[in-house]
């Protein structure tokens, strides 16, 4: 089979897998050396493709042959997609090709299970020590680790890349047992752990190299029943039992010759948006999962999870920006991160008003019901019904995560 | 009565010399025109409003060559916040000491990038006042400071669409001496060439490469970069690597999540045509709104010839160990958020039998008791009671850490009474099959568990043995317990209790007496 052939098949099989981040390495720089590559820190976007996501990494799977049966899955034993299979030393020159050109910061590989776990593993680590040491690339590494590897082999791994993921993929050990039968929550616990104690080790300056840019996992949403609720519970207990750098969401959307065990309609691409919100919400700004989803076991489609909380608490709003502390004016439905900070830096030249605001780019009509600045208070309070009507977003931005057509 | 000022500025250099001048001179923005002659300066964005008038502007004056050494350069160098401006300059205007600080000019420097005709009376205009004590001049939120922010952003955006955009062909076969050997064309909208450029120095390595613009280009041959004029496009070269990138690029994208709108916002369409898949896009978007928009998969890839893989079930499954039937314990919830059951440890003969409350954060992860903080406490309490951590048994009341997310931490939570009568079936398999002569509990968890008595309190029984059927029992302290008391006097106490129910421990053991 042609090269061509087997970047087709094999490119196609890897895009189920939503992350493509490039960041979080440490700064590398090949000015004046042999080889290749940097890394910046912050990852960068070669290219879009139409579907709206970014090209950071070639990412492909060493082989898309695969033993597994998991239901959700395009590579799985069951299915008649084709096979292809790369050799180690085709995925080093693709990457090299690829990286001259800038079209990529790096390789993300990772494959379907043949013959065992360990030997798939072997052959990741592999394309990952050529690149590194044969090649001297210092661009980006992200492998994908087999759960049931041999920790010698995911500590090895963790030598060349920048990071290591292990999917969860579902959110229960109950969907995991139906839907993905070879796969066990047990040893992917156990994976990521393996993971996390190496990269605590690694804190050590005198500690070998580990996986710097951490690790990472993916859940697919609405491959099975989960509710978004246990969906970010099980993201909480990962983020904190192995200090993930980030939980991916990924929309499950059909696959040929679906079997009866997945559904036939794909899940709503809003609820991937709405799960990310949630997740950043809870990573950056300090909300507990059971704030944000208090007696629904959904997210609302129709708002954001900051403004549906807002909703809900309405004792605690309008907040005066003029004296509130940062965490609690970053929790105002329309302001982030950024603004909060910028808004108290502000207030040590002068008192707060409505046009900063402006200024500041802050979505006025979103704000206006939970603020209190030096020159504008909200009059009467609308009820929150009333309100949640009002602030539902346009259709025109729904639309963006829907069909372009 | 003021006179009018006019200038003629090609550069940020030129800028720099020039408001140095001006404010060492007290001369109000309002006094000066400043027009705008760089490479792009007929073709400029009129995004904001020029400096107007009919302007018949003079050149810069050349500097002396002392004070062209630069009014702000002192920032530059050093890392200090704010640098005094060279002295001898100040000496010589008699000038009031004019400060800036690094922020500031790095703020500056950057927007000075903005291709628009009007940049540089914005940015004499937010010197002055930043001078004159003003320094929300280069906020956000002030209204000089909003639109040097929004100039800067976009500089920045269009340095990152630089790095990310850039489009390398290699240049195939022999080589005329001195040609680069990867070559792009790039069309920046603002003047960003040499902040963009010394990326790819670092990227390529010892390679020959050239980024060619419309305002110039940026070559380099493994050294340093060189600056030269711009030259005409170069013709593309045909280069193989180029249609292997087409290929992936589209199979790496998913027709049923098309969204040509968020793929646009990201890579606007005037990069296109410098960038060899721009021309996959329109296609690409037409076939998948097209198609059903169901499935992800490429439909060449889905039109070849598959199969599945002939693998029994039976033979698919990886061999895994059995599972110890602790990892599979579901007597309670906590195994759900615990990576495994933490069994004990220790000779199946051992006369000493020490439990714990539950694991902690690093026994959860490696497997094995008292491994984290506090195993490492009560190493050195068995040390200083001279036991032999290898010839007792040690094990926990609780088999599954139980915690809450704190952060990206997970703390510890002790566990409820419903879940350590849940887990003493495990306790209880463990006291049948050692058997030991005495149980040191650590903690009240521990003692409510070895007895079974929910309301028993540590401190009414703590440092007294207690017989309990065949066995002795000593309450102490849990080792937690001593890392967490914040008075170092009880700290030290704690653990000479924890040191002397332990030598307590070892005496019963070997005495002949039998509890009972």
């Amino acid at each position: 089979m042609k090269l061509r052939d087997k970047l087709e098949i094999l490119a196609d099989a890897a895009k189920y897998d939503s992350s493509c981040a490039s960041s979080g390495a440490p700064k590398r720089s090949s000015a004046g050396k042999d080889g290749l590559g940097t890394t910046t820190g912050m990852g960068i976007c070669h290219s879009y493709t139409p579907d709206g996501r970014c090209v950071a990494l070639l990412k492909i799977l060493f082989t898309n042959f695969c033993q597994y049966d998991c239901q959700y899955c395009v590579n799985r034993r069951s299915s008649n997609v084709p096979r292809a299979r790369f050799q180690v030393d085709e995925v080093v020159k693709l990457t090299m090709d690829f990286y001259r050109r800038n079209y990529i910061e790096g390789l993300f590989l990772s494959s379907g299970i043949v013959r065992s776990a360990n030997y798939t593993m072997e052959q990741l680590v592999e394309v990952a020590r050529r690149l590194r040491e044969v090649e001297l690339f210092r661009g980006y590494i992200h492998l994908k680790t087999i759960p049931d590897a041999d920790p010698q082999l995911i500590a090895l791994a963790g030598k060349y890349a920048d990071r290591l993921s292990v999917n969860i993929e579902l959110p229960t050990q109950e969907s995991v047992e139906k839907l993905a039968p070879e796969k066990n929550v047990h040893t992917i616990k156990m994976a990521m752990g393996t993971i996390r104690s190496k990269l605590d080790e690694s804190q050590d300056k005198r500690a070998p190299r580990f996986s710097p840019g951490g690790q990472s996992t993916q859940m697919i949403v609405g491959a099975d029943a989960s509710d978004d609720r246990s969906i970010l519970d099980t993201a909480v207990t990962l983020y904190s039992a192995y200090k993930l750098k980030r939980v991916y969401y990924s929309a499950f959307s059909p696959i040929p010759d679906s079997p009866s065990s997945v559904p036939l309609a794909p899940a709503p691409r809003l609820r991937e948006h709405r799960l990310y919100q949630a997740d950043f919400l809870v990573r950056g700004y300090g909300f507990q999962v059971p704030e944000l989803l208090d007696a629904d076991r959904h997210l609302a489609l129709d708002i954001d999870p900051k403004l549906a909380w807002a909703l809900t608490r309405r004792e605690l709003f309008p907040v005066d920006l003029n004296r509130a502390d940062e965490a609690m004016i970053a929790r105002v439905p329309g302001i982030g991160l950024r603004n909060a900070q910028r808004i108290v830096g502000l207030r040590r030249h002068r008192r707060v008003s409505w046009a900063d605001l402006s200024r500041l780019r802050c979505p006025m009509q979103k704000l206006k019901p939970f603020i209190v600045v030096s020159d504008y208070r909200p009059a009467a309070e609308p009820q929150s019904e009333q309100l949640r009507k009002a602030l539902i977003e346009p259709p025109r931005q729904l639309d963006l995560w829907g069909a372009a057509a | 009565m003021s006179t009018r000022h006019r200038y003629e500025i090609a550069d940020f250099e030129a800028w720099r010399r020039i408001a140095r001048e001006l404010l060492l001179a007290g001369v109000p923005p309002h006094d000066v025109d400043w027009l705008d002659v760089s490479d792009s300066g007929s073709h400029t964005l009129s995004l904001f409003e020029s400096a107007g008038g009919d302007v018949s502007a003079a050149r810069a004056p050349a500097m002396k060559p002392n004070s062209s050494a630069d009014l702000f350069s002192a920032a530059d160098v050093s890392g200090a916040d704010h640098q005094q401006m060279p002295s001898s300059d100040v000496a010589e205007h008699a000038a009031p000491v004019l400060r800036v600080s690094r922020q500031c000019l790095d703020v500056l420097r950057s927007a000075a990038m903005f291709r628009d005709a009007g940049r540089w009376a914005l940015l004499y205009q937010a010197l002055w006042r930043w001078q004159q004590g003003d320094q929300a001049a280069i906020s956000p939120a002030d209204s000089d400071g909003a639109r040097i922010h929004v100039m800067v952003k976009a500089v920045q955006h269009e340095i990152h669409r630089m790095h990310a955009y850039v489009r390398f062909r290699e240049t195939q076969g022999e080589r005329p001496a001195g040609s680069p050997q990867f070559i792009a064309w790039f069309e920046p909208v603002h003047e960003i060439l040499r902040a963009g450029a010394p990326y790819f120095r670092q990227r390529m390595g010892r390679a020959s490469w050239m980024i060619a613009t419309p305002g110039g280009i940026a070559q380099c041959h493994g050294e340093d970069i060189e600056y030269g004029p711009p030259i005409p496009q170069p013709p593309p070269i045909d280069d193989a690597g180029e249609s292997l990138w087409l290929s992936y690029y589209q199979h790496t994208f998913n027709p049923s999540r098309v969204n040509a709108r968020v793929m646009t916002q990201h890579m606007p369409v005037r990069y296109w045509k410098n960038l060899p898949e721009g021309k996959l896009i329109p296609g690409l978007v037409a076939q998948a709104n097209a198609g059903s928009q169901q499935l992800g998969q490429t439909d060449s890839v889905g039109a070849r010839k598959g199969a599945p893989i002939r693998v029994s079930a039976a033979r698919a499954m990886p061999v895994r160990e059995a599972p110890r039937t602790l990892d599979t314990c579901t007597r309670c919830e906590l195994g759900r958020h615990a990576t495994q059951g933490v069994a004990g440890i220790g000779p199946r003969n051992a006369s000493i039998m020490l439990v714990g409350e539950q694991p902690g954060d690093q026994e959860d992860l490696q497997g094995t008791v008292f491994v984290g903080p506090a195993g490492q406490l009560l190493n050195q309490a068995l040390e200083a009671a001279t036991l032999s951590r290898d010839a007792i048994y040690l094990t926990n009341a609780v088999k599954h850490f139980k915690w809450e997310p704190r952060g990206k931490r997970r703390l510890h939570k002790t566990p409820a009474q419903q879940e350590v009568d849940a887990c003493r079936y495990w306790l209880e398999q463990e006291l049948t099959e050692v058997a030991p002569k005495v149980i040191v509990t650590l903690g009240a968890t521990a003692l409510r568990s070895v007895l079974n008595h929910a309301r028993i309190k540590l401190q009414d029984q703590r440092g007294r043995p207690l017989r309990h059927g065949d066995t002795w029992v000593i309450p102490t302290w849990h080792p937690a317990y001593v890392l967490r008391v914040p008075d170092p006097r009880a700290r030290t106490d704690a653990l000479a209790d924890i040191v002397a129910a332990l030598r307590q421990a070892q005496a019963l053991s070997e005495s002949d007496v039998v509890a009972g």
